[in-house]
C-alpha cells in the first residue's frame, strides 16, 4: 500500500478545468435545442468545440480544399499545441476527461497495470494517415473517428434519447397510476420535474435514432479499453490526438529530470495519462505527453520538472515515436483501399458523360436518402459532413436521422430525412445554420420554404381513395405550402356492392412539392405509408430531375 | 333588475350605434331581440367606413366579440361564479395571426377576459394542433394575448388522453383530453376557414381538436363531427370571422388568400353559426354535408335567421 500523495495546485487546476470543459460541451449540447420561432436564429456557440478541432479542419481542407472561416479558430489550438504539447487531450478534451475518469474507476477495481509506452501506441499515427489519404481523395471517413464528433454523436443519438425514454415512461408510469399516500402524490413531484425537462431540455417528444444502439457500442467499447490500459482510446487510437502529436513533437514546454535525482523508481510512469515513457527514467516521448503533471506531483525525489526550451534544442532524454516509413507507407496505401472498398458500390459509380461534366450522376440513387434541405451536391457532402448530429440535434421533429447503409459505407451516419419518423417542417431552418462545416449550407427562410429535398409520391395500391374507395386527405390537410402541393380529383369508383360513389382522390403537384415528408408523417398506414417521399427532384442533384426543364440538362 | 336594465342598454347602444353606421334597413331584417330577451345568435360586423388597417384590427375583434357576447346576454348567461372553464380556439398551425389558419388572438383574450369578468375560478385555453404543439402555439400568438390575463395555456399532453364513451352512431369509443370534459364549460372558439374534405372548417370542425388519434375521421367526416358535437355539448360558440381563409384551408399560409370580413358571431345553436360560416365563405350551407347531416341529427338549425338573431354593426 502506497502513500496516498499529495495532489498539486497544478493537478487541482487541471481537473478543475477537465470538468470545466466537460460540463460546457454537455450545457452546449443540452442547449442545442430548436427555437419554436420561425427562422431562429441559433446560437453560433452550440458549434464551438468543432470549431476548435483542428482535425476537422484539416480533414475538410484535405477533402472539400474549402472550409468555413470560422473554423480557422482551430489554428489556435495548433498553436497552443505547438507550445504547451498535447494539453488540448490533457486538459481540455470531454472525451479525453470522460476516458480520465473511467480509467480511474476502473483503476481501483484493477490497481497494477504496466503503464510505459507501446510500440502500438504507433497505430493511431499510422490511423491518421490513413484517414487523411481518404479524406485528401474525398472520403470524410476520419470524422467518424474525431473524439469530439464521437462524444457528440453518440451523445445526441444515443445517450440522450436513452435518457429521454427513461423518464418519459417513468413519468408516463406514475401519472398512469398516480401512487399517493393520502393527499401526498408522487405526481406532485414527477410532474414538475417532467415539465421543465420537456420545456429546457429535450427536443422533441419521443425523439429517438435509428442505429443508435451501434452509435452507443462504439463508444462502450473505448470506455471499457480503459480496464485493459488507461486512456487506452487516446492513447492507440484517437486520430486527433494523433495530429497533436505530430505537432508536439519538440514543445516549448517540456519535462526535464535531474538524473541524478532521479532513483528510477517509475513512480512517474505508473501515473502518466498517455504512457509517454517508454521506461524508468528519463526516456520521454513529447508527442505522448497529455500534459497531466501527474509525474510531476508523483515523484517523491523532485528529480521532475517542466521547462522552456526552444525548439531547435533537443532535450535529453526525450525521445520521437519513430514511426516506420514503410508502415506510414503501408497505412496510405491502407486508405487508398479502403477508399476504394467504399466506394465500389453501384450508389457511388459515378456515369461519366465526359461532354457534359454538369450531368455527372451516379449509377444508382438510393430512393430514401432524402438529405437535410441546404445539403451539397452528395460528393460534396459527403467531402464535409462530420456526421457529428448537430442537425439531428436540432431537428424539431427528429426526423433527421443517422444513415446506416442508405449513404453508402462512405456516408455512414450522415443525416437523412425520414419522414415517418418526422419532417421537415416549413417554418424551421436550422439545420443548415448549425452545420460546422457547410456540408448543409445555411439558408434563408424563403429560399428553404422553396428548395426541394424530394418527391412525394402515392402507393395507388394502399391509398384509401385509390384502393378501397374511401375518402382521406389527411395528407393535403397538411401540406404545409401555401398553395398545396396536393391537389384532389373528384372520381367515381364502384364499391364492394357495385354501387357507385364518388371519392376524391389525392394527386401530387409535381412541380409544387418540396418533399418535406409531412404527408408521408401523417398517413393513416402507419407501416408503410401510402404517400411517401423519394429523393426525385432534388434541387441538389441535377441528374435526379424528373422534370422536363426549360433548359434541361440534355 | 340590475342586470336586466344594462343589457338594455347595451342592446339599445348597440342598435343606435349599428342605426347611425349602417342605416336601418340591415337591422330591420334582424327580428330583433330589442324587446329585451337575449338573443340566441349574434352578428357582430365592423361598419365601421374606413377599411380598418392591420393595426386596427386587434382593436376591432375585441370590440366585435365584447358586443357579440353582450348580445347573447353577456358572458354571465354562460359563465357563473368558480367557474372552470376551457377556451377552445384553433392552434392547430405553425402560421402567425394575419394568415387566419387559427383563431384570432384578440377574440380569444376577450372571451377570457369576460370569462374572468363573470366569476369564472379558472379559464384554461388549447387545442390539440396538427403541427407541433411547440410552434403552433407561439406562432398563434394567443399565449401572449391570454397568459397576461390570467387563463393558463394549456399544451395537450398525449399521454393523458383518455377513452370516452361516445355512443355516436359512427365513433362508439375515442380518445379525448379528460381536463377538456372536466371543466364546467367549454367555449369553442373556432375561426372560419375553408378545408378539402368537409369543404368548411367551422366551429363542428374544431372539436377535432379535443381528440387524438383522428386521422381515420376522414373517411367519415360528418358522422364523426356529428357524433362528436353530441357527446361535447355545446353551450356556447364564438365563431371568428375578423379575417377568414374562403380557399387554401385549412393552413393559409399566403397573405393574398386571407380576407378580412371583420365579423364575430356567438351564439348557442352549432349549426345555426356553422351554416352562418359558411355562407360567410361563399358556400351555401345546404350543399354541405356536415351541416345538412347535424340538422337532420336535430343538432340545431340551418335557418340561423329564425333564431332570435341579432345582427350588431360596430363602429
Amino acid at each position: 500500500m502506497s502513500k496516498r500523495r499529495r495532489t498539486s495546485l497544478a493537478t487541482l487546476l487541471r481537473r478543475c478545468v477537465q470538468v470545466v470543459f466537460l460540463l460546457l460541451f454537455v450545457g452546449l449540447l443540452l442547449a442545442a435545442r430548436p427555437s419554436p420561432m420561425a427562422g431562429a436564429q441559433p446560437s453560433p456557440w452550440l458549434k464551438s468545440f468543432f470549431l476548435i478541432d483542428p482535425l476537422i479542419l484539416v480533414a475538410t481542407f484535405l477533402a472539400a480544399h474549402a472550409v468555413p472561416l470560422a473554423m480557422l479558430l482551430a489554428l489556435v489550438t495548433v498553436a497552443v499545441t505547438i507550445v504547451l504539447g498535447r494539453v488540448f487531450c490533457g486538459w481540455i478534451c470531454p472525451l479525453g476527461t470522460i476516458h480520465a475518469i473511467t480509467g480511474r474507476l476502473l483503476d481501483r477495481w484493477q490497481s497494477k497495470r504496466r503503464d510505459h509506452w507501446s510500440p502500438w501506441q504507433r497505430g493511431k499515427y499510422y490511423l491518421l494517415i490513413a484517414l487523411l489519404v481518404m479524406a485528401a481523395l474525398g472520403v470524410h471517413w476520419v470524422c467518424v473517428l474525431d473524439p469530439l464528433v464521437l462524444l457528440y454523436r453518440t451523445s445526441t443519438t444515443a445517450l440522450l434519447p436513452a435518457g429521454q425514454r427513461a423518464v418519459e415512461e417513468s413519468r408516463t408510469a406514475v401519472l398512469q397510476d398516480d401512487p399517493h399516500v393520502g393527499p401526498l402524490h408522487l405526481t406532485a413531484v414527477t410532474e414538475p420535474v417532467y415539465g421543465f425537462l420537456h420545456d429546457h431540455i429535450f427536443v422533441a417528444p419521443y425523439q429517438t435514432f435509428l442505429g443508435g444502439g451501434l452509435i452507443a457500442l462504439l463508444f462502450v467499447a473505448t470506455l471499457a479499453l480503459n480496464a485493459y490500459r488507461r486512456r487506452f482510446w487516446c492513447r492507440y487510437l484517437c486520430p486527433l490526438g494523433a495530429l497533436l502529436g505530430a505537432f508536439s513533437w519538440r514543445p516549448l514546454l517540456r519535462r526535464s529530470v535531474q538524473a541524478d535525482c532521479c532513483n528510477q523508481c517509475d513512480l512517474c510512469a505508473m501515473t502518466c495519462h498517455g504512457a509517454a515513457a517508454a521506461a524508468p527514467g528519463d526516456r520521454w516521448k513529447p508527442a505522448e505527453c497529455l500534459g497531466c503533471l501527474n509525474c510531476h506531483d508523483a515523484c517523491a525525489q523532485k528529480a521532475l520538472d517542466f521547462r522552456w526550451d526552444w525548439p531547435w534544442r533537443k532535450e535529453q532524454g526525450t525521445e520521437g515515436v519513430d514511426l516506420s516509413k514503410r508502415a506510414a507507407l503501408g497505412a496510405a496505401v491502407s486508405g487508398l483501399a479502403a477508399l476504394c472498398l467504399l466506394r465500389s458500390t453501384p450508389g457511388s459509380r459515378r456515369l461519366t458523360v465526359v461532354q457534359k461534366p454538369k450531368v455527372l450522376g451516379f449509377l444508382t440513387y438510393e430512393p430514401e436518402l432524402i438529405r437535410p434541405p441546404g445539403a451539397r451536391p452528395e460528393r460534396e457532402f459527403l467531402q464535409r459532413c462530420t456526421a457529428c448530429g448537430l442537425c439531428m440535434k436540432v431537428c424539431p421533429t427528429g426526423g433527421l436521422q443517422p444513415a446506416l447503409s442508405e449513404a453508402g459505407w462512405e456516408g455512414l451516419w450522415t443525416p437523412r430525412l425520414v419522414p415517418q419518423l418526422g419532417f421537415c417542417v416549413y417554418n424551421c431552418n436550422l439545420c443548415g445554420q448549425v452545420c460546422p462545416t457547410g456540408a448543409i449550407e445555411p439558408l434563408t427562410l424563403e429560399a428553404k420554404q422553396k428548395l426541394r429535398i424530394g418527391l412525394a409520391y402515392f402507393d395507388t395500391t394502399r391509398c384509401l381513395p385509390y384502393a378501397y374507395g374511401r375518402n382521406c386527405m389527411t395528407c393535403e390537410e397538411v401540406c404545409p405550402l401555401p398553395k398545396k402541393a396536393i391537389y384532389t380529383v373528384e372520381t367515381k369508383v364502384q364499391d364492394v356492392d357495385g354501387k357507385e360513389v364518388t371519392v376524391k382522390q389525392p394527386r401530387v403537384d409535381l412541380q409544387l412539392c418540396i418533399g418535406c415528408g409531412q404527408c408521408e408523417n401523417v398517413c393513416v398506414f402507419r407501416d408503410r405509408p401510402a404517400i411517401r417521399v423519394a429523393s426525385a427532384n432534388e434541387a441538389r442533384n441535377e441528374a435526379n430531375q424528373t422534370e422536363l426543364a426549360d433548359e434541361g440538362p440534355y | 333588475m340590475r342586470m336586466h336594465s344594462r343589457r338594455d342598454f347595451l342592446a339599445r347602444s348597440a342598435t343606435a350605434a349599428g342605426m347611425l353606421a349602417l342605416g336601418a334597413d340591415r337591422l330591420l331584417a334582424a327580428p330583433s331581440a330589442a324587446g329585451g330577451k337575449a338573443a340566441d345568435m349574434t352578428i357582430a360586423k365592423w361598419a365601421g367606413f374606413q377599411q380598418p388597417t392591420a393595426a386596427e384590427i386587434p382593436q376591432i375583434a375585441a370590440k366585435l366579440t365584447e358586443k357579440a357576447i353582450e348580445g347573447l346576454g353577456g358572458m354571465q348567461r354562460f359563465v357563473s361564479k368558480g367557474m372552470v372553464v376551457w377556451v377552445k380556439p384553433n392552434i392547430g398551425w405553425d402560421r402567425t395571426p394575419e394568415l387566419a389558419a387559427n383563431t384570432n388572438p384578440e377574440v380569444v383574450a376577450t372571451i377570457v377576459r369576460l370569462c374572468f369578468e363573470a366569476g369564472a375560478k379558472k379559464v384554461k385555453v388549447g387545442d390539440n394542433p396538427v403541427n407541433p404543439a411547440d410552434r403552433t402555439y407561439p406562432a398563434s400568438g394567443i399565449p401572449a394575448a391570454v397568459k397576461p390575463l390570467g387563463a393558463e395555456v394549456v399544451m395537450l399532453d398525449k399521454v393523458k388522453f383518455k377513452e370516452a364513451t361516445i355512443n355516436g352512431e359512427r365513433l362508439k369509443k375515442h380518445l379525448l383530453y379528460p381536463d377538456i370534459l372536466d371543466c364546467d364549460l367549454v367555449i369553442n372558439v373556432p375561426i372560419a376557414k375553408h378545408h378539402r374534405l368537409p369543404e368548411v372548417t367551422l366551429c363542428m370542425k374544431n372539436y377535432m381538436g379535443v381528440i387524438e388519434d383522428r386521422k381515420t375521421f376522414h373517411q367519415a367526416i360528418p358522422e364523426c363531427l356529428i357524433d362528436l358535437t353530441r357527446f361535447m355539448k355545446p353551450r356556447l360558440c364564438v365563431l371568428d370571422a375578423v379575417r377568414v381563409l374562403p380557399t387554401n384551408g385549412p393552413s393559409g399560409g399566403k397573405a393574398d388568400y386571407v380576407k378580412l370580413k371583420t365579423t364575430v358571431a356567438a351564439g348557442v345553436d352549432i349549426v345555426a353559426l356553422d351554416a352562418f360560416g359558411a355562407e360567410l365563405l361563399g358556400r351555401k350551407p345546404a350543399e354541405i354535408e356536415t351541416i345538412v347531416k347535424a340538422e337532420q341529427a336535430k343538432l340545431g338549425k340551418i335557418d340561423y335567421r329564425s333564431l332570435a338573431l341579432r345582427e350588431i354593426a360596430v363602429s
